[in-house]
């Protein structure tokens, strides 16, 4: 800490602490504490406390009858009795109080379990198709060689990659809506209708064209590195195309198909605007979507907390483990 | 060799059907766009129409969406800059353990999903009197975008000589002097560059803005919630400006790139 004010000065070292400890606590570690913090609580009323507030109601309707009664001695004592009753009762602490422990996670129903597991395993699926799907695209482009044939290959995956997710859901969307393009050549050719935004399959199709290319871009920048002799002397020596794959370019490539890997899974398990539009609804519910109604719909923010810190959970260990079976640490990965 | 050649064919092959995959459905939103009949489609063509161009300049919710995505830009590219700059030269000045675990917080966001970030930051703002908005939307966008121009900068640190600094020290300078006219046009070109991903970032984020900015809208969140309830071709309008940009940014991309490694 002293080499750093020694180094940068104590005005400019002080500035920079101030700013990175905003940027480190304020937007990320506070937040994140808060919310695990919140998952851990929830509000309920002390058992005498439910007990007083329906007393208190029953002590209100016999004010009620009574205030309607002609009146009499009797009626008045009774009344004050009553009034009076109101007034301790009122008094009474009926305040929520907290209670810890992991409740809001151990409450999430059968559905809602199985909505996050069929997440994590759609999310799984989608990170496995971009792998297999993107790794030759990766490898021909890596390999262009000189000429405009590499660029122009760049350029057909940067512009769909560039475009905002939305619009490629949308895309689909026109593609796959009941009326949509696929629909209508089908009942073209004679064939049935397929429901994909009905039955969620739009969302799983959807979801693999909009995050396939976060895959592309980690491996092309690691094969890149590859010196080519490398793959030459392979060659020489009489290893097999599968061969110099296995032995020389993937073992190479580690660091980006980490990325790749950690990239496609994160964004397709947290994905929100996959779900929510090519579902209407009616389609497979995304983990997500749950988290967003706890927060927006059902105001029950603990338990959301205890939602996201789940889901966060499971990316992290998805992170780790990539990061483990790679063989890659994070420095490699952020960079 | 001749398996090679069968290979390559192969590969080329695949490459092919690939790009086709990945372009026909922009083709097909961009065709939409000029089609006449009043929702999105290709298949029942009723004549070329700009008509959804222009209802995409009179529609005022899009005009207002772009006006608060432009605002949130510029607030997070207000913290994203100067605390990402802090956190490299921290970075790239400190040694030993405490170091890999800053490093590992600080690009944690860029490993987190949205939703994480924008729920986070609405438990923890919205006590403070920033509730869902505009505000909380920034703050939640510049969490992640910062780690991405930390790292920006940390990279362009990396290449930086400190002998400069030293030099200028002994001959009399002080450091404000030095950061002045020697730290800062060093790290120019990476301010800008960090600027630049930074709007774009935050431009078309969406995740984790859908999660922070509960009734209000930017761009993004506003073309989200239109695609939820009924399409309209104007949307595919916008899609064909969006492509547009894009290709040309991309163009311009690739030239810099190739002059960058001499290619």
């Amino acid at each position: 800490m002293r080499k750093l004010f020694q180094k940068l000065g104590i005005v400019p070292a002080t500035i920079a602490c101030f700013l990175a400890a905003f940027w480190v606590l304020g937007l990320i570690v506070l937040p994140q504490a808060t919310m695990i913090e919140r998952s851990l609580w929830w509000e309920e009323q002390p058992a005498d406390a439910q007990d007083a507030v329906q007393k208190l109601d029953q002590a209100w309707i016999r004010q009620a009858e009574l205030s309607l009664e002609d009146p009499s001695p009797e009626r008045d004592t009774e009344l004050a009795a009553v009034e009076a009753e109101i007034q301790r009762l009122e008094t009474l602490d009926t305040a929520p109080v907290r209670a810890w422990g992991l409740t809001n996670y151990v409450r999430m129903s059968g559905l809602h379990l199985r909505i996050f597991l069929w997440t994590l395993a759609a999310s799984l699926a989608v990170t496995l198709i971009a792998f297999v799907v993107c790794y030759p695209v990766a490898w021909a482009v890596a390999t262009a060689g000189p000429g405009l044939r590499g660029p122009i290959l760049l350029m057909g995956l940067i512009v769909p990659y560039a475009v905002n997710e939305l619009l490629r859901i949308f895309a689909w969307l026109i593609l796959l809506d009941r009326e949509g393009v696929v629909n209508t050549l089908l009942q073209a050719l004679g064939m049935p209708g397929v429901p994909f935004v009905e039955t969620g399959s739009g969302v799983f199709i959807t979801m693999v064209y909009t995050y396939v290319l976060f895959m592309v871009f980690p491996m092309l920048n690691s094969m890149e590195t590859l010196d080519r002799s490398q793959v030459e002397a392979a060659r020489d020596l009489g290893a097999s195309i599968p061969q110099i794959h296995r032995r020389v370019v993937i073992p190479h490539s580690r660091p980006g198909i980490a990325i790749g890997c950690i990239m496609v899974f994160m964004l397709a398990a947290g994905s929100y605007a996959v779900p929510w539009i090519m579902s209407r609804g009616v389609g497979g519910d995304w983990f997500t979507q749950l988290v967003y109604r706890q927060f927006y719909e059902a105001n029950q923010w603990n338990v959301g907390a205890a939602y996201a810190v789940t889901l966060l959970i499971a990316c992290l260990a998805f992170v780790l483990l990539v990061m483990k079976v790679m063989r890659v640490s994070l420095r490699e990965i952020a960079r | 060799m001749n398996a090679g050649r069968a290979s390559r064919t192969l590969l080329d092959a695949y490459l092919v059907l690939f790009f086709l995959y990945l372009a026909a459905p922009l083709l097909v939103m961009m065709a939409a766009a000029f089609n006449a009949y009043p929702q999105p489609s290709v298949t029942r063509w009723q004549g070329f129409t700009l008509h959804w161009f222009a209802a995409l300049f009179t529609d005022a919710r899009l005009g207002t969406g772009v006006l608060h995505s432009f605002l949130v830009a510029a607030g997070v590219i207000a913290i994203a800059i100067p605390c990402g700059l802090a956190g490299a030269a921290i970075l790239s000045r400190l040694e030993g353990k405490a170091t890999n675990l800053l490093y590992a917080v600080m690009v944690s966001p860029i490993l987190t999903p949205g939703l994480i970030l924008g729920l986070s930051t609405l438990i923890f703002w919205s006590p403070v009197g920033i509730g869902a908005g505009l505000t909380l939307a920034t703050l939640a966008q510049a969490s992640f975008i910062t780690s991405y121009c930390m790292l920006m900068f940390l990279a362009r640190l990396a290449r930086y000589d400190p002998t400069l600094d030293e030099a200028a020290l002994d001959l009399g300078a002080n450091p404000a002097f030095v950061f002045r006219r020697i730290t800062l046009p060093f790290l120019w070109p990476t301010v800008l560059a960090a600027g630049g991903i930074a709007f774009l970032q935050s431009f078309e984020n969406y995740n984790t803005t859908v999660f922070a900015i509960g009734g209000d809208y930017t761009l993004p969140a506003e073309i989200g919630s239109r695609m939820r309830f009924g399409l309209s071709p104007a949307i595919a309008a916008l899609g064909v400006l969006f492509v547009v940009a894009t290709v040309g940014g991309a163009v311009a991309w690739v030239v810099l790139r190739r002059r960058e490694r001499g290619g």
